[in-house]
């Protein structure tokens, strides 16, 4: 207990009579150690939480219905509606219908036939614009035009990906439509029907497949592709709480309900593609990499930093055990410098993560081509890089205080070798 | 009764054609309650005495014995225990701890001692009363004098009531008047309270308020002069 106050005693005053631009250059990188642990990795794997986030806001809701594998469509979807009408945790949830079309954008003007016919292959979804809007705020992403009349017939919205001045350049592969515009018509043709339709809109977002469909109201498309059944392709569900327990609960009460005899029932992490959660982890363990050779640097750092400060001080720490001061109760006092560097660049660097960065990230995240990419910093995550970092820093600290304090004593009072 | 005892002190530093013979088997004992000086030129083997009777260094050959206790047989911390129980020291460059106040730099042995940080405070508010700096208790080693800084080494020394002092050259970094007053001081400490004192010094007008006088040169004691 002495021998600890002693190393408090010591070790407080030196922090506190230390040069202060030093002690704030030291805290300084501790900081940016602590950043580079939390920020690196929270970014990298923050890319592949944008993408989650864009397929759970855009696509998916929270969570998703689809059909049985062995079947083409949800069974019994006015069931499963019912149901869901019950669920108070439902916020609302959208019934989608799917069907593959042909869209022509030039079938008017093209007279010549060794002209090339501006048309594309898209899926054409059915939706209720308002239940639509409701779930995934779909006219957010209406770039040009407007969002869907639920009044109005003959309109529809067309995915960016589908028209050639958004696809820079991959229009080659994956086919698109030419000089298409708000106002202008196209056909769509699904199997033997065709239909003429005005373009409302453009839709673009960069969750899943949202940019690559077109979408009518979904009364049109059944009547396009005379389909009387009401058995839906999808059925995207918004909870009040887009928390995971809650999703996990809402499940369990469909499955209760046995809805899995009908429909395929998932939350949206359940239904992320595989390619995602593949992704996620490889970066977590880049990030973890990254963060490991930070660690390093910083205990070498604070290495080096206790060291020359021992050093600096071999002939006061001499002469401290000269009078009888116990060595543990000196080398406790290079530890708290230490703990005291890592804790207060460690707290900075919380402070600047969760007060500065992880806001300024969902408020302005980087633009990736596949996701908008945010900074993850999971609390719990953060207090695991803090310990680690902690624990490193104080061994860091106590080896060359204990190098320095072990020396003979009278050499040390004396300078010699 | 003494009780310092040394016995054939031998000290080598160095291997083979560089090794060097600094002290050459020095028997010497000093009495309880005794002040002693021990003078010689540069390069004497004074200071290197100095240091293996107060246990700062092991003799190559010979034992050192205090207040009963044979010194050169206890392993490092318990050197480090005999000097904080046993002994204080006045060094020539001062030696406080420049980040601690003058209060503070008395009070860390007592505080190593067990006592509590008022006990130690008030211990080392007297020993500073002692030496005259009853107003510097707060101010840093750097905001005082030489002579205001041995005499804060001194209070240290002293605050613990070891057994004995040692003083290394403790006036040869002071101006005449500042080394005047901490012989002084030491002189009144160990006529007031029959504290042993040992002293190394290279001035004899110092060294004259002494009891007794060992004078070395190349590593062996040459004449001891008995002053009282």
């Amino acid at each position: 207990m002495r021998t600890l106050r002693i190393g408090f005693l010591l070790g407080f005053r030196q922090i506190q009579r230390a040069n202060f631009w030093t002690t704030t250059l030291i805290i300084f990188v501790m900081m940016l150690t602590f950043l580079n642990l939390i920020a690196v990795s929270g970014i990298l794997i923050g890319l592949i939480a944008g993408s989650e986030r864009a397929v759970q806001d855009q696509s998916t809701g929270d969570i998703i219905i689809t059909p049985l594998d062995d079947e083409d469509k949800i069974l019994q979807t006015e069931t499963i509606r019912r149901t869901l009408d019950t669920l108070t945790e439902v916020s609302s949830y959208s019934i989608r219908y799917q069907q593959g079309a042909q869209v022509a954008a030039n079938y008017k003007t093209r007279r010549d036939f060794g002209v090339e016919p501006n048309v594309v292959g898209a899926r054409v979804r059915g939706i209720d614009p308002i239940n639509e809007e409701a779930v995934t705020a779909l006219s957010d992403y209406v770039v040009e035009g407007e969002y869907l009349n639920p009044n109005e017939a003959g309109y529809v919205l067309i995915g960016a990906l589908n028209i050639d001045r958004y696809t820079d350049g991959f229009a080659d592969i994956t086919g698109s439509l030419t000089d298409v515009f708000p106002g202008d018509s196209v056909r769509i043709t699904i199997g033997e029907a065709s239909q003429e339709f005005t373009v409302k809109g453009i839709v673009d977002a960069k969750a899943g497949d949202v940019a690559s469909l077109v979408y009518m109201p979904e009364k049109e498309l059944r009547r396009l592709s005379s389909n009387s059944s009401r058995d839906a392709d999808e059925i995207a569900i918004r909870l009040a709480d887009k928390s995971p327990e809650t999703g996990n609960a809402v499940k369990a009460v469909l499955l209760s309900q046995n809805i899995d005899d009908l429909a395929k029932v998932r939350t949206f992490q359940e239904a992320l593609p595989k390619f995602l959660t593949d992704i996620k982890n490889t970066f977590s363990i880049l990030g973890t990499f990254i963060g490991a050779v930070g660690i390093i640097v910083a205990s070498i750092t604070i290495f080096i930093i206790i060291f020359i400060n021992a050093i600096s001080r071999r002939q006061q720490i001499g002469i401290l055990k000269g009078i009888g001061i116990d060595r543990k109760a000196i080398a406790v006092a290079y530890v708290l410098q230490s703990a005291v560097y890592a804790l207060t660049g460690s707290l900075l660097g919380v402070l600047v993560t969760y007060g500065i960065l992880v806001g300024y990230f969902d408020r302005n995240p980087i633009d990736f081509p596949f996701s908008d990419g945010i900074l993850v910093a999971e609390p719990i995550g953060t207090l695991y890089r803090f310990i680690i970092l902690f624990i490193i820093t104080l061994f860091a600290g106590f080896i060359p205080a204990w190098i320095i304090v072990k020396q003979n004593t009278l050499n040390s009072i004396l300078g010699r070798k | 009764m003494n009780i310092i005892t040394a016995t054939n002190i031998h000290r080598t530093f160095g291997e083979g054609d560089v090794k060097a013979h600094i002290l050459k088997g020095i028997d010497l004992t000093v009495a309880t309650g005794e002040f002693v000086a021990i003078m010689g030129k540069s390069g004497a083997g004074k200071s290197t005495l100095m240091y293996q009777l107060s246990i700062l260094d092991e003799p190559s050959q010979g034992g050192v014995e205090i207040d009963g206790v044979c010194v050169s047989e206890l392993h490092e911390n318990e050197r480090t225990a005999f000097r904080l129980h046993t002994l204080g020291y006045v060094f020539q460059n001062y030696a406080l701890v420049p980040d601690l106040s003058a209060e503070e730099n008395v009070m860390l042995p007592l505080l190593m001692r067990g006592q509590t940080w008022d006990q130690a405070k008030q211990r080392a508010h007297h020993s500073l009363d002692n030496v005259d700096l009853s107003s510097k208790y707060r101010n840093l080693p750097s905001t005082l004098s030489g002579g205001e800084q041995q005499r804060v080494a001194i209070a240290r020394a002293l605050s613990g009531k070891p057994k004995i002092i040692f003083a290394d050259e403790p006036t040869a970094n002071l101006d005449t008047v500042s080394g005047t007053q901490v012989i002084e001081l030491l002189t009144r400490l160990h006529r007031g309270s029959n504290q042993t004192i040992v002293m190394v010094t290279h001035e004899r007008e110092y060294a004259m308020s002494c009891d007794r006088i060992i004078h070395m040169e190349d590593g062996l004691v040459t004449n001891i002069e008995q002053l009282t």
